[in-house]
């Protein structure tokens, strides 16, 4: 039978993903295997099994007690467990995968049937007829776009007037309609934000509605679907990007470095919508730059229409347009270029902190070289070893905590299954992940900018006791972040500087280091995580790898069937983000005099994220042995 | 061409419209647009002589609507040297100034060896709301240069830029690179007693 064919398999691939990764602990971290594109964007932000220090780990070198921790610090319940084969945060319940329903693997239409049939029989199958939903709800787009769902169910609610199914009664055409109706608004509820670009579904959404709504008098028990369904088509309104600008009369989201405001990062972060203005710097490759006003899902095409509309120098010249020669190009702190193409969408987000945009020809794309990082102001901002740590621990906590709640789930599903041809909706996932890599690269930067050797030993302490607090607030994405910035090899490299750390520090940061080991699939990360009730912060780019590894190593189709199992195990790892959001986080607030300070300073942290720059401060730092 | 610790920043300041872009586009480009177009911050480069090195002369026209005090700050603190440009058809326009003169001060603190040019721009407009005396009395009260201009007509455009330059004590920068020296500004050297200014 079909079904148990598809458990062996699943069982399999789950089997050799975990083998992969133990083979991964031995070798080099990412391994040697082939990886599709969409494996290797999340990598960068895993740590090395290999860190490549060019000495010994100096924590290892024990000198005499000289500070004091307290010991609210110490952490006990980190003790590692012998090791074992990890099961991860996704493991296949035995229990659900013996309901019929999980076997699925059918056209894109019938599983709308086979989610429509969970529904209606809700006594034979209980909560997992709500999985189904959820599952479907939450992976539709992958298998089946909008407009093609919005079809199936507009067609599947006129036919329940006229079909006899096997357990039709005089009720079935109604309950059915109420079925299609429920899948449909709540379908809506959860993609009313990204649905304002998209024109086709918001008429077919509309015309649902209408013919619905003639049916009233002939069911009157849709009444309740009724309601919630027009609730939600009136507050979907298609709007053509060049009205938006008119109707919501919002400031200009401060995106890059160069624009940002205190006044305005201090506010609470709201989700970034594809119908966002922002604005953007653009070089040209002699470091001459425009500035323009942009849609955050701004075509390349635009983008480089706006930039050429700037270079224009008079009428005259328009009749020869600029812009056909011009290319759009990220540049790299490190150098690394990018070339986009025209048709490419929502680009800014996908940029890395300190990345530029160049518009230049194709000849001088080679020649581009990194502009001067911009500058802070001189002297503005509080000293970080001066600042009230747990109102710093704190401040990020609570900034980590908005910008993940900015994250529409279906972001996390857009993102793994990334496709050319769909438009990208994943932009605050993107600044997530943005996040992460600047707070690593924060402490990296302030430790190697540090040139007094007693100041640099004590903002390791600082560094290590801020990452407590965030471990103690379950805040797990700044912990691992801070920790991966400490171990970033320019920094492990500071011997003389780790040595004078006091002995319970060490300590306290072989632990970390032990929590944030990637061997066995992360496991310790794993288990810490499974410890912990929500609210919580998890470490954000693991999570998309077990996304990425489900989608990797497991057909979408098999014979142009959809892979549902598939499709559950991707909705599984979306809901335990949901779980860990589940309940709101409160922190003391407001505990330090200046917290307003530490506010602004933690949402506008300048960092170098060119490394081969941090070795060379490391190096004036410390020298390489001859 | 990365930008090196030896480039010449100056900054050009003023309330919305009054052809701060107007003005940096004559000078770089030679080319006019009716159109108006509202700047955020742009930056050119040009190649100019420093002490008798290449360098590299960097104009930022900024926004006149105030929106990033930050990216103001920052700009005065790495600036060399100051445009401030008004029109002469709008009083206000000049009233606005202000607040960015003082600021220059406050960060700067001692302005005297800052080269500061004054612009009254719209020369060629009928209908003034500031005459010259004005905006001379202005320049001398602050301690800095004034000129009237037109980047509609090409009128003291390029001289504008020049005598910035000029202001500049600290080093010799000139617009011309191959040392050749205009009739003008050789006289104008015999007179100062300057070398090296093309």
């Amino acid at each position: 039978m079909t079904g148990m064919k598809q458990i062996e398999k699943f069982l399999k691939k789950q089997t050799s993903t975990l083998t992969r990764s133990r083979v991964e602990k031995d070798g080099i971290f990412p391994g040697t295997l082939k990886r599709r594109p969409s494996a290797s964007k999340i990598l960068p932000f895993l740590k090395d099994t290999v860190s490549g220090s060019d000495s010994p780990s100096p924590k290892d070198e024990f000198s005499p007690d000289i500070g004091c921790l307290e010991s609210k610090w110490t952490d006990t319940e980190d003790d590692l467990t012998s090791p074992s084969l990890s099961s991860g945060e996704i493991s296949p319940n035995g229990s659900t995968l013996s309901s019929k329903l999980w076997h699925l693997s059918d056209t894109p239409e019938n599983i709308v049937e086979h989610v429509l049939e969970g529904l209606l029989e809700t006594t034979k199958n209980g909560t997992d007829a709500e999985i189904l939903l959820d599952d479907f709800l939450l992976t539709h787009s992958v298998f089946m776009p909008t407009d093609k769902l919005l079809q199936v169910l507009h067609k599947q609610y006129c036919m329940s007037a006229s079909e006899r199914a096997e357990n039709w009664n005089e009720a079935y055409p109604q309950l059915k309609k109420q079925k299609v109706l429920r899948i449909t608004f709540e379908w809506a509820e959860k993609c009313k934000d990204l649905l304002l670009e998209d024109e086709v579904a918001v008429r077919l959404l509309k015309d649902l509605n209408a013919i619905a709504r003639k049916d009233l008098h002939l069911y009157p028990n849709l009444n309740e679907e009724l309601t919630r369904l027009k609730h939600i088509v009136d507050t979907v309104e298609y709007r053509p990007p060049e009205e938006c600008s008119h109707l919501r009369k919002k400031q200009v989201k401060p995106l890059f470095r160069h624009f940002s405001r205190t006044d305005i990062c201090l506010q609470q972060r709201e989700p970034l919508r594809g119908t966002d203005e922002i604005f953007c710097r653009v070089y040209a490759s002699d470091h001459s730059y425009v500035t323009i006003k942009s849609r955050l899902s701004a075509s390349v095409q635009e983008i480089v229409l706006a930039v050429a509309e700037k270079l224009q120098h008079s009428e005259e010249e328009s009749k020869e347009p600029v812009h056909k020669n011009l290319l759009l190009v990220a540049l790299r702190s490190s150098g690394e270029k990018t070339m986009f193409r025209l048709d490419e969408d929502s680009v800014f987000t996908t940029l890395g902190v300190n990345t530029h945009l160049f518009a230049c020809t194709k000849e001088s794309v080679e020649s581009l070289v990194p502009p001067p990082a911009v500058e802070r102001f001189p002297h503005e901002g509080p000293e970080i070893n001066e600042m009230n740590m747990v109102e710093m621990a704190n401040q990020i906590t609570t900034f980590d905590w908005e910008l993940l709640n900015c994250v529409h789930e279906l972001e996390l599903i857009h993102y793994v299954f990334r496709n050319e041809s769909i438009r990208r909706r994943t932009a605050n996932l993107e600044l997530v992940l943005q996040r992460c890599s600047e707070v690593q690269h924060w402490v990296a930067t302030e430790i190697l900018m540090c040139e007094r050797l007693g100041k640099r030993v004590q903002l390791l302490k600082t560094f290590i006791n801020i990452a407590a607090l965030c471990k103690e607030k379950q805040n797990l994405f700044s912990f691992f972040a801070i920790v991966m910035g400490l171990c970033n090899a320019a920094v492990s490299r500071l011997c003389l500087t780790w040595e004078k750390l006091p002995a319970k520090c060490k300590k306290l940061f072989q632990k970390f280091e032990s929590l944030t080991d990637p061997s066995r699939n992360h496991k310790s990360y794993r288990d810490a995580i499974a410890r912990m009730k929500p609210p919580l912060i998890p470490f954000v780019p693991l999570l998309l790898k077990d996304m990425t590894f489900i989608h990797e190593g497991n057909k979408t189709f098999l014979n142009q069937l959809v892979n549902f199992e598939k499709m559950h195990m991707v909705a599984n790892a979306v809901r335990t983000m949901r779980k860990y959001r589940s309940t709101p986080l409160e922190l003391e607030s407001e505990m330090a005099a200046n917290h307003i300070e530490i506010k602004a300073y933690v949402r506008q942290l300048h960092v170098i994220d060119n490394q081969q720059l941090l070795y060379d401060l490391s190096y004036r730092l410390e020298p390489k042995d001859p | 061409m990365p930008e090196q610790s030896n480039d010449y920043r100056v900054v050009v300041f003023g309330a919305a419209g009054v052809g701060k872009s107007s003005l940096v586009l004559r000078f770089v480009r030679g080319t006019f647009r009716e159109t108006y177009i509202p700047t955020i911050e742009d930056t050119y480069r040009q190649v100019i002589s420093c002490d008798k090195n290449i360098c590299t002369l960097q104009i930022t026209d900024t926004t006149g609507s105030h929106q990033f005090p930050a990216m103001q700050r920052l700009s005065i603190s790495k600036g060399h040297a100051f445009i401030l440009v008004y029109s002469v058809t709008s009083k206000q326009s000049m009233e606005e100034l202000q607040p960015i003169y003082e600021q220059i001060c406050q960060i700067k603190g001692n302005i005297q060896n800052i080269p500061i040019m004054l612009v009254g721009n719209k020369s060629d407009e009928t209908q003034r709301e500031v005459e010259t005396t004005e905006g001379e009395a202005l320049a001398t009260k602050w301690m800095c240069s004034f000129m009237e201009t037109s980047a509609k007509l090409n009128y003291n455009v390029q001289e504008l830029f020049q005598e910035l330059l000029n202001l500049e004590k600290r080093r010799a920068v000139s617009l011309q690179v191959d040392g050749k020296k205009s009739k003008q500004q050789k006289r104008k050297d015999k007179l100062k007693g300057k070398c090296s200014l093309m």
